[in-house]
């Protein structure tokens, strides 16, 4: 491999690094797959942010789903996740999520993780929307810290190459079409390229794609970009998840999310007139029922005028004892303090915000993408939770397909095929380019996160959806500029963000249903989740559209 | 939207030899954090910005900078006009980035035994205060330690303590601890106040480290030295002149009419080393009128075992001290030492309410002195200021008994936590430290209220350390001399 002339002033590949399993991403999925990987061989792990300090795992509060008691079976945990999921999951996925998930929490457990336990000694579990059973396990309001501090405990013990800030920008092809590695950023701009004999993409979601959002600054959707541009497919790429708690103030912080675990533990909701408005949406299931159904009925309280002068509604914990408050949910008492309100004495004021994409890489129960040597696992990676995800199912399905497509991508043999030093030519030209544009990348941010929160956002139709399209389409074709080499990846992440919002919209249109979190106001179909003709959504360079299917019983 | 303008240190290794300070003025929302200023600064003026963030919410820890010279989240601080925003006190990349991998790397690991089992609920919640660390190195870039020595820094300290409280962990956490600099840690809390989620490493940590290396035999032999010492003569410091308690009666009548009582902890320093310092506070009190009550039989506090982990015996001396003013009805102890003050405070559990000499003073408010012609500045003692929240009641008295107060930025003397002791080349080094930071204020006299800084500090400056009571009573004989003057 040739390294590019310094002296013309062109980007060029700075260094080159080898491994067996490159894994790329560090958060819940990313250093499980790596942990697992490397019982088969050299690993290099690459994070845009320091491991354990990115993505949206740290920032996971709630819960990790998992069947621990006699009373519970996976049985029982496969149909909540399939009927909260609109039966749009892959059933083989969700077989080994409910079955794997009990004895990848005995790892954590067996590695350090401090997860509450009970009186008995047994891991503590609370309740948490959609499920029939207690069946979520939590280290008080920080569970997704918990495992990642853990997990890279864990990491550290084996021989896994980190490089941290250090971003990828793009998957690379052999002449085969194997996914043969990735090239890089780091934290100054130098071009890094890392060859692999197989890829584990476990880049995480994507929803700061919309103007208000849950996710970390990671949560850009690179990897849906980037696997969309190499030629994977993708399902389901409009399936996302609005959480209905989101903070609505300050400003800035709106989006924020307030833990499902603050329903869980008893908290309720109320609209401006302080009625329990739950009652007219899901009498049974209240406060607790689905997230697709409580983010709709927040958003159509403010629609109709019944929300408070900020937008939102009241989600109150006030006859909650302060000690439950302290000890149950100190991360949201911290947050809110800082932000003046004290939860023991008055209620949150909240409202939906963009949470989860249930969408992604097609993958087999080995977390093979349709690419040969790219696997992926964690919110990359599309099929496990279908049409809406059951909160404390996302962190669970990190550790079950984490492990699966380290082992899976461990045992892939070596790869032979030539990298052509085009291909790489070809990425590195696209850096040039960044230094001759003129648009400011975060001024197109702006504009793209505002143009998917209102046409692409809980309540769509196909008019706006369409003029949607049309404007991220104008947003990408813009030049973007770089004011610097360590600006570059500012401008690789703003197109990816363009790309991510592009699939979600075009699968949106593509679907003609309501189904689970997917809401056409002009839909044409109407029949029950079980029932729907519609399997998934799919999209790739080569081909897009919808799986029809036998209706199921 | 607000206007305001702040100051962002820079610096780019490439072409600078130091940070310097660029002011940004930019638009920002009502209730913005410090990290949405520094968005502000990104986007409207200098793409070229360097600082990490990422989850927004105070849970990753990236985001932590100087914001005034503090440590804080800048994610959750909110942005103030005027304000200075440096990065942490480490090793610069770039701007506000700091290297952090070095830090990072010097957490231990666990290394569960292969039969690891589940802990049992009260071993969780033992461990889990001190696993809420989101390893954003405020308390590393505040700990005054860090500074002079070798330390590895609080929060690494807390790792080692919360994995010898974990079943699973088969590593030897004490010795790790040791290595890592366990006796460096002046017990100053400075790491507490700074640290967003507010974890008690010297409280839970390192006295608690230091417990189980004493256990273990493995106390410095200075500490253990002084720890003989308070069991052989209920004191931890040796007689060497008459002490405070020889000299004074049980009970000490003010001047005038009585306006309150209390009984008086006096302290091993103010009883055997710096006796004068506490007969002068009797004049205090005499001259405003309130009745002290002395027991003779009060002990050492236990305060130079607990915070260096020799816990073995306190329990007898709090009994003792307990009992000593308990018996004589006593319903209000005071303190004139610091760290006695904290530690009857926040060690004990008293039937009776402890207040500090300042705030005794302050609550019956004083005859006012006339002012002596110095500008004096104050050194406030970490154990009054964090260990016991009182910085305005000093400062207050001393605003009024001296012609000029200037303030001095905080920072422990390195007295505390035996350093002074155990290990006083770092005791010197801190102590050399108060000495500039008194010099850069011009200052005639520094004033304290804690017998260790004021015995310390007068070790390490040339200028006079003073201690605010004996200000006081300088101030009211200067009084009476301008009276008997005018006569
Ligand atoms: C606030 C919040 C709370 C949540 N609470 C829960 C909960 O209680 N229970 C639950 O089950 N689920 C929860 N979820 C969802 C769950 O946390 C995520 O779905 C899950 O953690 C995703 O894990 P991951 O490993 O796939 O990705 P992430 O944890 O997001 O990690 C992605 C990693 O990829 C890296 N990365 C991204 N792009 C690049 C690139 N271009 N190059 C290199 N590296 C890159 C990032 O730096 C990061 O390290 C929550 C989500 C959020 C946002
Ligand atoms: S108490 Fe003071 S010296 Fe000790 S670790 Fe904390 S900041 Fe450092
Ligand atoms: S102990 Fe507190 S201040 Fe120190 S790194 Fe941890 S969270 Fe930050
Ligand atoms: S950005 Fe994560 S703690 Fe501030």
């Amino acid at each position: 491999m040739v390294l590019y002339n310094a002296s013309t002033n062109k980007m060029h590949v700075d260094e080159i690094v080898d491994a067996h399993v490159l894994v790329v991403g560090s958060g819940g999925a990313g250093v499980r797959a790596a942990i697992e990987a490397s019982r088969y061989g050299g690993v290099v792990m690459v994070s845009k942010t320091i491991a354990g300090k990115g993505g949206c795992t740290t920032m996971a509060e709630g819960g990790y789903n998992a069947v621990l008691r006699d009373r519970d079976s996976v049985d029982v945990h496969r149909e909540d996740t399939l009927s909260g999921g609109a039966y749009l999951n892959e059933p083989a996925l969700v077989d080994a999520l409910v079955h794997e998930a009990p004895e990848r929490m005995a790892d954590l457990v067996r590695w350090g993780a401090v997860f509450d336990v009970t009186d008995d000694r047994e891991i503590a579990q609370r309740p948490f929307g959609g499920q029939r059973f207690p069946r979520t396990c939590y280290a008080g309001d920080r569970t997704g810290h918990e495992m990642i501090m853990t997990l890279l405990d864990r990491l550290d013990a084996t021989d896994t190459h980190l490089y941290q800030e250090v971003s990828v920008i793009d998957l690379v092809k052999d002449e085969n079409g194997t996914v043969a590695g990735a090239i890089a950023l780091d934290r100054d701009g130098n071009v890094v390229f890392f060859r692999a004999d197989a890829t584990v993409l476990a880049t995480g979601g994507g929803t700061q794609v919309y103007d208000i959002s849950t996710n970390s600054a990671a949560g850009t959707g690179d990897g849906f970009a980037m696997a969309y541009r190499a030629g994977a497919e993708l399902i389901d790429m409009e399936m996302i998840q609005f959480h209905p708690t989101g903070a609505v103030y300050p400003y800035d912080a709106r989006g924020r999310l307030v833990t499902e675990a603050v329903r869980g533990e008893g908290g309720i909701l109320l609209n401006a007139r302080r009625e329990r408005f739950m009652e007219r949406y899901d009498p049974e299931r209240m406060e607790l029922s689905t997230r697709d159904v409580v983010a709709r009925a927040i958003a159509t309280e403010v629609l109709e005028g019944r929300g408070t002068s900020r937008g939102g509604v009241y989600l109150d914990v006030t006859h909650l004892p302060a000690e439950t408050i302290e000890s149950r949910l100190p991360v949201m008492l911290e947050q809110f303090l800082a932000y003046g309100v004290d939860i023991r004495r008055e209620p949150m004021e909240v409202a939906p915000t963009a949470h989860h994409i249930m969408g992604g890489l097609r993958i087999t129960p080995e977390c093979r993408t349709t690419l040969p040597g790219l696997f992926a696992c964690g919110e990359v990676a599309g099929g496990v939770h279908g049409a809406n995800r059951l909160g404390g199912n996302a962190l669970a399905e990190t550790q079950v397909f984490g492990k699966r497509a380290g082992e899976f991508a461990g045992k892939n043999p070596a790869r032979s095929g030539r990298i052509s030093e085009g291909a790489i030519e070809e990425k590195i030209r696209v850096l040039d380019d960044f230094f001759e544009g003129s648009v400011n990348p975060a001024d197109l941010r702006k504009d793209l996160k505002l143009t998917m929160w209102d046409q692409a956002g809980i309540f769509r139709n196909a008019a706006d959806l369409r003029t949607a399209l049309g404007h991220i389409k104008r947003l990408a074709d813009k030049r973007l500029c770089a004011a610097s080499t360590a600006n570059l990846l500012e401008c690789c992440t703003a197109r990816n963000m363009c790309t991510t919002a592009s699939l979600i919209v075009r699968c949106a249109l593509i679907r003609p249903e309501n189904r689970g979190a997917h809401v056409r106001r002009d839909a044409t179909v109407t029949a029950e989740p079980g029932k729907s003709p519609f399997g998934h959504t799919y999209v790739s360079l080569t081909r897009e559209g919808i799986e029809q299917r036998e209706a199921m019983t | 939207m607000k206007t305001i303008t702040i100051q962002v240190s820079r610096f780019d290794p490439a072409v600078d030899a130091e940070p310097h300070f660029e002011e940004y003025t930019v638009q920002v929302n009502e209730g913005a954090r410090v990290l949405h200023a520094l968005h502000a600064v990104r986007d409207n003026h200098d793409p070229g910005l360097a600082y990490r963030y990422c989850c927004g919410s105070g849970q990753c820890g990236s985001c932590a900078v100087r914001v005034d010279g503090t440590p804080v989240l800048a994610c959750m601080e909110e942005a103030r006009d005027g304000m200075t925003v440096e990065p942490l006190a480490l090793p610069i990349l770039k701007d506000l980035m700091v290297d952090l991998e070095p830090v990072i790397a010097k957490i231990a690991r666990i290394c569960p035994a292969p039969d690891a089992e589940l802990p049992a609920k009260d071993e969780i919640e033992t461990i889990k205060p001190l696993r809420d660390c989101i390893e954003c190195f405020c308390c590393v870039s505040a700990c005054p330690a860090l500074q002079v020595t070798e330390f590895a820094g609080p929060t690494v300290l807390r790792q080692e303590m919360r994995l010898t409280l974990d079943p699973r962990d088969s590593g030897d956490r004490i010795t790790d601890a040791i290595t890592k600099g366990l006796f460096y840690c002046t017990t100053c809390r400075r790491c507490l106040e700074v640290c967003p989620k507010e974890i008690d490493i010297p409280g839970k940590a390192i006295e608690k480290l230091r417990e189980i290396a004493n256990r273990r035999g493995l106390t410095l032999p200075r500490h253990q030295e002084v720890a003989r010492l308070v069991q052989e003569t209920g004191r931890s410091v040796e007689r060497t002149k008459e002490t405070f308690l020889e000299q004074v009666p049980e009970v000490i009548e003010p001047d005038g009419p009585v306006r309150g009582e209390v009984g008086f902890f006096v302290g091993c320093m103010f009883n055997g080393r710096v006796p004068q310092t506490a007969l002068d506070a009797m004049e205090v009190m005499k001259r405003n009128g309130i009745r002290v009550i002395v027991p003779h039989d009060q002990v050492c506090c236990g305060s130079p075992l607990i915070r260096t982990g020799q816990t073995a015996f306190v329990d007898d001396l709090k009994k003792k001290n307990i009992e000593a003013f308990a018996r004589r009805g006593i319903t209000t102890v005071m303190t004139i030492c610091a760290g006695c003050g904290a530690t009857l405070k926040n060690d004990y559990e008293t039937p009776f309410v402890v207040k500090d000499v300042t705030e005794i003073l302050t609550e019956y408010g004083i005859e006012p002195p006339t002012k002596l012609d110095i500008t004096a500045t104050y050194h406030d003692p970490c154990h009054l200021l964090r260990g016991q929240g009182i910085s305005e009641e000093p400062r207050a008295l001393l605003r009024d008994a001296v012609r000029e107060f200037v303030e001095m930025p905080t920072q422990c003397c390195g007295a505390g936590g035996g350093v002074r002791s155990g290990v006083p080349e770092e005791a010197k080094a801190l102590g050399a430290k108060r000495d500039e930071a008194v010099k850069a204020t011009g200052a005639d006299v520094v004033v304290t209220v804690c017998p260790f800084c004021e015995f310390h500090i007068a070790d390490c400056t040339d200028v006079p350390v003073k201690n605010l009571v004996t200000v006081l009573l300088e101030g009211y004989r200067k009084k009476d001399a301008e009276r008997e003057g005018s006569a």
